[in-house]
């Protein structure tokens, strides 16, 4: 049974990297949030550019991703900062709950002076990772992982060797106790009905089925045909005849096993599996929705080259165009093209994925974090105020 | 990285088992001999057209009206008889899912 090598957090996660957050709530204290953490080793930057106005459905995600965030288990501490002192006040009862080590740092704190934030941010940021860097890697299960599915830029070879490899390490994973979340919902348009059918109830099934409808109607609302011409002139030179065929070879990311329900955006699985999230398709946000989901790795494929990744969750870039492995080698952390070239995607092929994720679980690093190529960007859905 | 290098190159891939078409890993001439992993071994397969990079073509003769199987599901039906080693595509494969786009 494989295994890894992680950081055993209070709240019963293990995490696969242990740096400090710097969180602002709100675009008011982004610029200090990013001096801040610019000035502190290996402290990760997430500006949440909304915060006051936001109603509704939006303020649900915009509280659930900041918690989701702040309290996720790569993160050894969060530092949060914001103009708004009773929102950082509740996130801080929330963050106590799950004992994650934080502080906040208001406006108020600061009397309106930025330059007073940024030094008490750096002070408290200092021996935030001070205290965190005692923290040891220990043992720990593949199960303890939730990983994100992610394709972009894709090519005849996402749909034909990289997607379905990655289905493939999905249901190891989730064999061996782990959790996927398959994302993208736009993406299942032309399959639904058969993630609909390994769906555990039939409400997940109908919930699957409605989210494609919205995102239909909502397309067709703002003049956007998605049926109509799609597959692409692009798809249709490069071989996909219909809408079928494109969603399959995208969902072919998420393997075989039972769907166990469907989160909305950013919503943590309550049990291990596999998950469907109805989010949007571009990676930014897609990923976003995984990572405040709890997803501490992300396997992400790619036809011709995508550089973007997650800030927070270990990304590893997978293609399997034997083109874009050679030329971008390195940005692209697992080469997929040995699947295209062999025709098939070998039980050995698979185990070797599975323990290249436990190596960057335990600290291999991927290119995107050597890079900083990442960040974090949470959906908007609605008006704000 | 761990080299992964399969002993042979093949010509195709066929998704699932059950599939009723595979799909080119490399531009195919009209005539080829082709491998292919089926099943657990490798097989040929012949193609009667040529089928370019990322194309399909029929494992099997396809009859008009049935359902082309990739993936393990349909993709869609047959708008013609497909000969076995025949290129699939939109010139005989048609979507049960899609619209057509509508006038403005």
């Amino acid at each position: 049974m494989l295994s890894f090598a992680g950081y055993h957090r209070p709240d019963g996660r293990i995490g696969v990297r242990n740096r400090l957050l710097v969180l602002s709530v709100g675009g008011l204290t982004g610029p200090v949030a990013r001096r801040i953490a610019a000035g502190l080793r290996d402290a990760a930057c997430v500006v949440l550019p909304f915060e006051a106005g936001l109603i509704g459905q939006d303020k649900r995600v915009h509280d659930r991703a900041a918690l989701g965030l702040a309290a996720h288990p790569n993160i050894g501490a969060a530092l949060v900062v914001g103009d708004n002192a009773q929102v950082l006040a509740a996130l801080s009862d929330q963050l106590g709950a799950c004992h994650q080590p934080h502080v906040v740092i208001s406006m108020d704190d600061c009397d309106n002076d930025v330059f007073r934030m940024q030094e008490a941010g750096l002070r408290q940021g200092a021996r935030l990772i001070h205290q965190i860097s005692r923290q040891r890697r220990a043992p720990a299960p593949l199960s303890a992982l939730v990983l994100g599915l992610e394709c972009g830029r894709s090519d005849p070879s996402s749909g034909i060797a990289a997607n379905p490899l990655l289905g493939r390490v999905a249901d190891r994973l989730i064999d061996q106790g782990g959790t996927a979340i398959l994302g993208e919902t736009v993406e299942w348009l032309g399959a639904e009905h058969l993630l609909a059918a390994r769906a555990r109830s039939t409400q997940t099934g109908d919930a699957i089925s409605a989210a494609v409808a919205r995102r239909e109607a909502e397309a067709m609302a703002a003049g956007v045909d998605l049926l109509g011409r799609n597959p692409t002139p692009t798809n249709i030179a490069a071989g996909l005849s219909t809408i079928e065929e494109k969603s399959l070879g995208s969902v072919a990311k998420s393997g075989t096993q039972p769907v166990e329900g469907m989160l909305d955006y950013a919503q943590t699985p309550p049990h291990p599996g596999l998950w469907v999230m109805d989010a949007p398709a571009f990676a930014p946000e897609s990923l976003t929705g995984f990572v405040a989901a709890g997803a501490q790795l992300i396997l992400f494929t790619t036809g011709v080259g995508n550089s973007y990744v997650s800030a927070l969750a270990p990304t590893l870039k997978v293609s399997a165009n034997p083109d874009t492995c050679t030329r971008l080698s390195d940005q692209i952390d697992l080469r997929a093209d040995t699947a295209l070239l062999g025709g098939d995607i070998p039980a050995p092929m698979v185990d070797a994925v599975l323990g290249q994720l436990a190596q960057v679980a335990s600290g291999d690093l991927t290119w995107g974090e050597i890079l900083g190529e990442g960040d974090e960007v949470v959906s908007r859905f609605g008006a704000a105020l | 990285m761990k080299d992964l290098s399969p002993a042979s190159r093949m010509d195709a891939i066929v998704l699932a088992d059950g599939d009723t078409v595979a799909t080119a890993l490399r531009a195919l001439g009209a005539g080829e001999t082709v491998r292919l992993r089926r099943g657990g071994a490798s097989v040929e397969h012949r193609v009667c057209e040529a089928i370019p990079f990322g194309h399909k073509f029929a494992l099997f003769s396809i009859a008009q009206g049935d359902a082309v199987v990739k993936y393990g599901a349909s993709i869609g039906t047959a708008t013609a008889p497909i000969p076995a080693g025949g290129h699939v595509h939109i010139h005989n494969l048609t979507s049960a899912r899609a619209r057509p786009v509508a006038p403005r």
